[in-house]
């Protein structure tokens, strides 16, 4: 394959290798947080006897707080460019491009809360990764469990859709070969 | 013209490459996880009766009759399961997160034109077709209940990979009669 680019398309702004990183590990862990937690939901209730959500329970909220780190510091390097994008882009899918991404960072972020929420208020105690003990947010509350639980469904749900969204335009951009699909694979 | 076509073409591959691993990366350790967690002499095999306490199923909006349920579909993958099934699907998960995560450094590569992506795109894609075949026959040979969860997702992924495999093939051949 020639090295060789098409001269009128703008080169592209290589985006940091931690982001690059940080977004495929993004990518990785929703997409594993969905599969599992659709699985995982459907294994019987917790008491003595029955200890079967343990173990996913645990390493999805592992997974979650690790993800919430990684959204934070993925946020955080790439704010000044995103805002840069959001005054400059002209055409509706620019636009379009922007408010997806601020969306998704900020709806990885509520996912993660509410679940930590939800979580907090069940009066199970969080390891995570089986070392450090993060402490409740507060004693035992059903209702608040029960409010973040919701809030933790229905923020996943519209972030699966936004995900769709962002595949769609992954699609565009490869059949388009304009160079955006290339920053995120780019490790130099 | 027909290099940009060429281009165009990885950077499609390299997208579905990706978008298909991160999905088969995600069932394979699920399936990794299932079976770490149901296994044979556990509480549902044992056959104890299913604790369903008033306010968790308030919690988990659930009725009295799934809550019971839960416990029988545990049952349902224990009782079908052959012997040998929980070993041979572990191992197979693992491998499957192997392949899979190969198949990923791949798509970098093809985007980054490292000129044996392409070939081993082709290996890794092979790779991940004989372990769905290899998924499939296995779930064949389990019980009906367990054939139902499995076979109609393998089948699904076995045609996805072929269409991978056969498109990495003919890019590749348009590349090489390219240079």
């Amino acid at each position: 394959m020639s090295e060789t680019r098409n001269p009128a398309k703008p080169e592209s702004e290589n985006l940091p290798r931690l982001v690059v990183l940080l977004h495929w590990l993004l990518a990785a862990s929703v997409f594993f947080l969905f599969v599992s937690s659709w699985w995982m939901l459907s294994l019987p209730l917790p008491s003595e006897e029955f200890t079967y959500r343990e173990l996913p329970f645990q390493l999805h909220k592992n997974i979650g707080i690790t993800l919430f780190v990684a959204v934070i510091t993925m946020t955080a390097m790439r704010v000044r460019s995103l805002l840069r994008e959001a005054s400059s882009s002209q055409g509706w899918l620019q636009r379009l491009a922007v408010a997806d991404h601020i969306l998704l960072y900020t709806l990885l972020m509520v996912c993660c809360l509410s679940g930590y929420m939800s979580s907090s208020y069940s009066g199970w105690t969080t390891t995570v990764w089986w070392l450090v003990d993060i402490p409740a947010w507060s004693a035992e509350n059903d209702d608040l469990n029960i409010l973040f639980s919701e809030a933790h469904l229905w923020s996943c749900w519209v972030l699966l859709g936004l995900l769709l969204l962002h595949i769609g335009a992954a699609i565009y951009h490869g059949i388009g070969n304009d160079g955006a699909i290339d920053k995120i694979f780019r490790l130099r | 013209m027909k290099n940009e076509i060429a281009k165009a073409n990885v950077s499609w591959l390299a997208v579905m490459i990706m978008l298909f691993g991160l999905l088969l990366l995600a069932s394979h350790s699920n399936e990794l996880l299932k079976q770490t967690v149901i296994g044979p002499g556990s509480s549902a095999d044992l056959g104890m009766a299913a604790d369903c306490r008033a306010d968790e199923l308030e919690e988990e909006q659930l009725s009295l009759e799934e809550c019971q349920l839960m416990v029988s579909n545990v049952r349902i993958i224990l009782s079908s399961s052959p012997r040998w099934y929980r070993s041979y699907q572990l191992t197979l998960s693992s491998l499957g997160v192997a392949a899979t995560l190969f198949s990923l450094v791949i798509a970098f590569g093809l985007i980054n034109r490292q000129s044996p992506a392409l070939r081993l795109a082709i290996l890794s894609t092979a790779l991940l077709l004989i372990i769905d075949v290899a998924g499939f026959v296995a779930a064949v040979n389990t019980g009906p209940l367990l054939r139902a969860q499995y076979l109609w997702s393998l089948l699904l992924w076995i045609c996805i990979h072929l269409c991978m495999l056969v498109a990495v093939i003919r890019f590749g051949q348009q590349g090489d009669m390219d240079s």
